[in-house]
């Protein structure tokens, strides 16, 4: 609302809108819409709220499948995941066994950490999960060793004792329990997969699914899509 | 400009899927846009789904929900008249059939003219105004309402049960199945001599990027309804 004869003269100006972004570092389009949040949080009307996630704990709430388990489908995502990071110069590359990475490995570990960073320090949040996707999806390294996620922190600019506190903290029932808890609220959003963002629009929360629907987001944030924005990009290799 | 310039996209697609409808009129608009030579190509989702081990999408409740919502909108930001079912899933399965997109490859055959409206109107009936496309009667009085002359009609509905017509539409779904193809929409765009595929309705910014052309949003003023 506006305030007449206030001393600043500036027009009313209109709160931030919370947009969530719920994700696990384990998915290549969450890393896709990760980077395009990151860019637009400088665009935008918006106060990006980052939600770390448990990708496994949403496929069983949800009953869901991993979408490769299609071949044919397999087959496009591999090449669709190129060409979208390609466009939006997000440095990605496949690892040399993805299956590996994503159905064995997994990102438990990463997730707790990501989660007690978030709880503890979250200033450093974004740049955590920036330094976790570089690891899996551009130069195909573990996310899973306490020596792994040291390293991500540090790159991350944690200073190396509060790194070694934080990572001693991952197996706590709290950090356990919240990010339980943030993987239920994804799903009592409808959530079925990563990304999932939600949107805070005239008090109601908008969910939508993926990296790709960007456009209609804008649309009813009230924002303009200005398309990749490149020149905003982070992720420095 | 010289046809030969313009960069053929063909659109894969059936009329049981709400999505291709999107992609459908996004690509009849931006006909008039970028230098494309849009191919309208009927094909069957069933068998692409069959054939690939795939499985409707709706099988996950949070996602048949989330879909539901996630097309509400984009009809609205596309000015689609789309307004869903009461129960999607029962009639995807149970209100739809063969004979749909038998009709539509027959009209690929034997009158092409009369292919866009005929598709624009099959969706009209199933997704917009919830009307029975299984019996004759709807599929004839989908055909006059596109503007199909009576007879026509007639010899149009004949000719369902053809091998001719059948074969046509097997061609045309092993020709998406080549392209690795797994839903619908399938939109493949010949550019340097090599095909590109994309699935859904909503890569047009890479396929802008490819063709070299500009995206410019849902183009609502080109809207055909």
């Amino acid at each position: 609302p506006g305030r007449w004869g206030s001393s600043n003269m500036a027009a009313p100006v209109q709160a931030r809108k919370t947009v969530e972004f719920f994700y696990d570092v384990l998915s290549p389009y969450t890393w896709l819409a990760f980077e395009v949040m990151c860019r637009y949080q400088q665009k935008w009307n918006i106060d990006l709220k980052l939600r770390p996630f448990f990708l496994a704990g949403i496929m069983k709430g949800a009953d869901n499948r991993p979408p490769a388990m299609v071949p044919a489908k397999g087959q496009y995502m591999t090449k669709d995941v190129l060409m979208l990071t390609d466009m939006y110069k997000v440095p990605f590359n496949w690892p040399s066994n993805p299956t590996e990475v994503m159905f064995v490995k997994g990102s438990v570990n990463a997730g707790r950490f990501l989660t007690t960073v978030d709880m503890n320090c979250d200033q450093y949040l974004e740049e955590l999960t920036r330094q976790l996707f570089l690891r899996i999806y551009y130069r195909d390294e573990d996310i899973t060793e306490p020596a792994s996620l040291l390293s991500a922190a540090m790159k991350a600019g944690i200073p190396e004792d509060l790194a070694k506190q934080l990572l001693s903290t991952i197996k706590d029932q709290t950090v356990k329990d919240r990010l339980r808890e943030t993987t239920q609220t994804a799903l009592d959003y409808g959530a079925f997969g990563s990304p999932t963002i939600v949107a805070h629009v005239d008090g109601k929360p908008k969910m939508f699914f993926g990296s790709d629907r960007f456009e209609l987001m804008a649309h009813m944030l009230g924002e303009k899509w200005h398309g990749p924005l490149p020149e905003l990009a982070k992720a420095k290799i | 400009m010289a046809d030969a310039d313009k960069k053929v996209i063909e659109l894969f697609y059936d009329t049981i899927s709400p999505y291709s409808w999107i992609a459908f009129e996004v690509l009849c608009r931006y006909r008039s846009r970028w230098n494309i030579d849009l191919r309208l190509r009927p094909f069957s989702l069933a068998a692409v789904v069959t054939e690939t081990g795939n499985s409707p999408p709706g099988r996950v409740p949070a996602k048949l929900k989330w879909m539901g919502k996630d097309l509400m909108r984009q009809a609205y930001f596309y000015k689609i008249p789309f307004r869903g079912r009461k129960d999607p899933n029962n009639d995807m399965a149970n209100k739809h059939n063969i004979n749909v997109m038998l009709l539509l490859t027959a009209v690929t055959m034997d009158c092409p003219q009369h292919l866009e409206s005929l598709t624009r109107e099959l969706w009209l009936r199933f997704w917009s105004r919830e009307e029975d496309i299984t019996q004759p009667a709807s599929l004839e009085a989908a055909a006059t309402a596109a503007g199909i002359p009576a007879d026509q009609t007639a010899a149009l509905l004949a000719k369902l049960q053809d091998q001719t017509v059948k074969a046509r539409l097997t061609k045309t779904t092993q020709e998406a199945l080549r392209h690795g193809a797994f839903g619908a929409p399938t939109i493949v765009a010949h550019v340097g001599g090599k095909p590109h595929m994309y699935w859904g309705s909503d890569r047009f910014l890479l396929i802008a990027d490819l063709l070299g052309e500009e995206w410019l949003g849902p183009l609502t003023e080109l809207a055909h309804l």
